[in-house]
């Protein structure tokens, strides 16, 4: 398959948009905070649209639709876990966070909350979390760098070279520029798009089918069992994919969207849109892999995961194929660029700010981001070069290591005032750790996907040390209450 | 049509993904 010109017309007409967005944003940011938290004033749509794409990576239009097309309805497991979590996140955490990164003396990223919420003068709250982040979200970035300079090259014959590096240029560019708000204007913008696509593909792949009573007999034909949702499946293994929700407390680069929100009050209006957006994508994603086992009855595919890309350029007159590619691309940039910036704000504000310069200017501290924006990137092409790189292999445990070593951290310190410092070091630690060990080990019960015993272990122990420490000094108890009191509006 | 989906799978296909969406739809509305 190459591009068509009317493909690529749409295709630069697209990355061109995402600069233009990019300067626009660069005219609303003055300093740090706009940088790295869009200065709080994110609408309801925006940060739900913006949670939603940067959640959402290539996965959702190549991985899901791939699973389906591959395994059938037992693939679609993780879509209801994942629905489930983030609605919890929505629910018992956006909110919350929002109002107590306020209240903790304006904290503007997770390792800064951390520290504020239990006045660590240690500073090793902040730099651990810290240091998790940059880490992993480097690897991750590079790994989404690769995904999408793969597709290209698979699908178009482009140079994996050229592909990476014209990606790389322009998601740099409109991060560099307008920080914070341009991520989440492009968010907004690529989840529309993300939305259109697998609204539409669906229903053009069942039409072409010849509708969903043949499209089931033609999937039943390929393999009956592909109709089931729980073929092969254990409890144990849907616990397992389920499981992926608990995912979304800990996850830096959704949550701070949440604190970005102008008004706490708006936050039932993002849940909804936020919701709605998810799970009609979701299903978008899985019946568009469904009905492509249909439509591919007769001559399968060779790689499962092209089956949304496929579909896009055999069904579509080539205008709308070049939009429909900017929507898998959009998939892929919104969650590298959140990650990007996720990323410089750590070592901006949680280092520089921090460790190195508590006097510098906010000018200055603007200018550092921007340069660890373009620096991280840097990191991550380089390690993107080589597509089989074995270090890719670190972002594995990324979703898993965030969730667990993050998520029970966040959870607690919104809704219990016994926790404690210790507590919470002691529970990132041994989150962090359970995954990566459980990970190691195969058989019985190590099989289960490492982020709930992770959870649970990390929960635990917080749990157990706070209630071994001595409680909290009175100033983090009666900014507890001064937090619970904002939250109520009393 | 001959096939169609088994009650359970449109059951888990359906309503823990739904019934988020109408929870939200449901706090939204009574946060009016």
């Amino acid at each position: 398959m190459t591009m068509s010109t009317p493909t690529l017309v749409t295709f630069v007409v697209y990355l061109i948009g995402m600069l233009i967005i990019g300067f626009a944003a660069y005219r609303l940011t003055d300093n740090l905070s706009d940088y790295v938290l869009g200065g709080r004033r994110l609408g309801p749509g925006v940060a739900a649209l913006s949670a939603g794409a940067s959640d959402m990576s290539g996965w959702l239009l190549l991985g899901l639709p791939g699973a389906m097309y591959a395994a059938g309805m037992n693939q679609a497991w993780i879509a209801v876990g994942l629905s489930i979590g983030a609605y919890l996140n929505w629910q018992f955490v956006a909110r919350r966070l929002r109002v107590y990164t306020e209240v903790a003396r304006d904290a503007i990223t997770v390792p800064d909350y951390l520290e504020n919420r239990f006045y660590d003068k240690s500073k090793a709250l902040r730099v651990i979390s810290a240091i998790v982040i940059l880490v992993f979200f480097t690897f991750y970035t590079s790994s989404g760098m690769v995904a999408g300079a793969t597709l290209f090259e698979k699908s178009f014959g482009m140079d994996y070279g050229v592909a990476l590096w014209v990606g790389a240029i322009v998601i740099i560019s409109y991060t560099f520029l307008g920080g914070f708000l341009a991520v989440c204007w492009t968010d907004f913008v690529q989840g529309l798009l993300m939305f259109a696509a697998l609204l539409i593909v669906p229903m053009a792949v069942i039409g072409a089918d010849g509708g969903w009573g043949a499209t089931l007999d033609s999937v039943a034909a390929v393999d009956p069992a592909r109709l089931d949702m729980f073929h092969d499946m254990t409890l144990f293994g849907i616990v397992s994919l389920m499981a992926w929700g608990l995912g979304y407390f800990g996850q830096p680069h959704i949550v701070v969207r949440f604190m970005a929100l102008r008004r706490s009050s708006d936050m039932p209006t993002a849940r909804l849109i936020g919701m709605t957006w998810m799970v009609l994508a979701l299903y978008g994603a899985i019946f568009t892999g469904f009905a492509g086992i249909a439509y591919f009855a007769e001559q399968p595919l060779e790689n499962a995961e092209t089956v949304f890309i496929t579909l896009s350029q055999v069904l579509f007159n080539p205008w709308v194929a070049g939009v429909l590619l900017a929507a898998i691309l959009s998939a892929i940039m919104s969650t590298i660029d959140s990650q990007l910036l996720v990323s410089s704000s750590a070592l901006t504000e949680d280092f520089y700010k921090s460790l190195l310069r508590p006097e510098a200017s906010q000018r200055e501290l603007v200018w550092i981001g921007r340069g660890t924006v373009v620096l991280i990137a840097l990191i991550a092409v380089f390690m993107a070069r080589d597509p089989d790189t074995t270090v890719l292999g670190l972002v594995a445990y990324a979703w898993g290591g965030f969730g667990a070593a993050f998520g029970p951290v966040i959870i607690l310190s919104l809704t219990w005032r016994r926790m404690t410092r210790n507590g919470a070091l002691a529970g990132m630690i041994v989150g962090a750790l359970t995954v990566i060990v459980w990970k190691q080990i195969e058989g019985g019960i190590f099989d289960m996907y490492e982020i709930l015993p992770g959870f649970i272990l990390c929960a635990a122990t917080i749990v157990a040390v706070s209630l071994l420490d001595r409680p909290p000094e009175q100033a983090i108890q009666s900014e507890f209450d001064t937090f619970e009191k904002t939250l109520h509006g009393r | 049509m001959e096939h169609s989906l088994s009650f359970a799978t449109w059951f888990w296909l359906l309503v823990p993904m739904c019934g988020v969406v109408l929870l939200s739809l449901l706090t939204w509305l009574l946060g009016k």
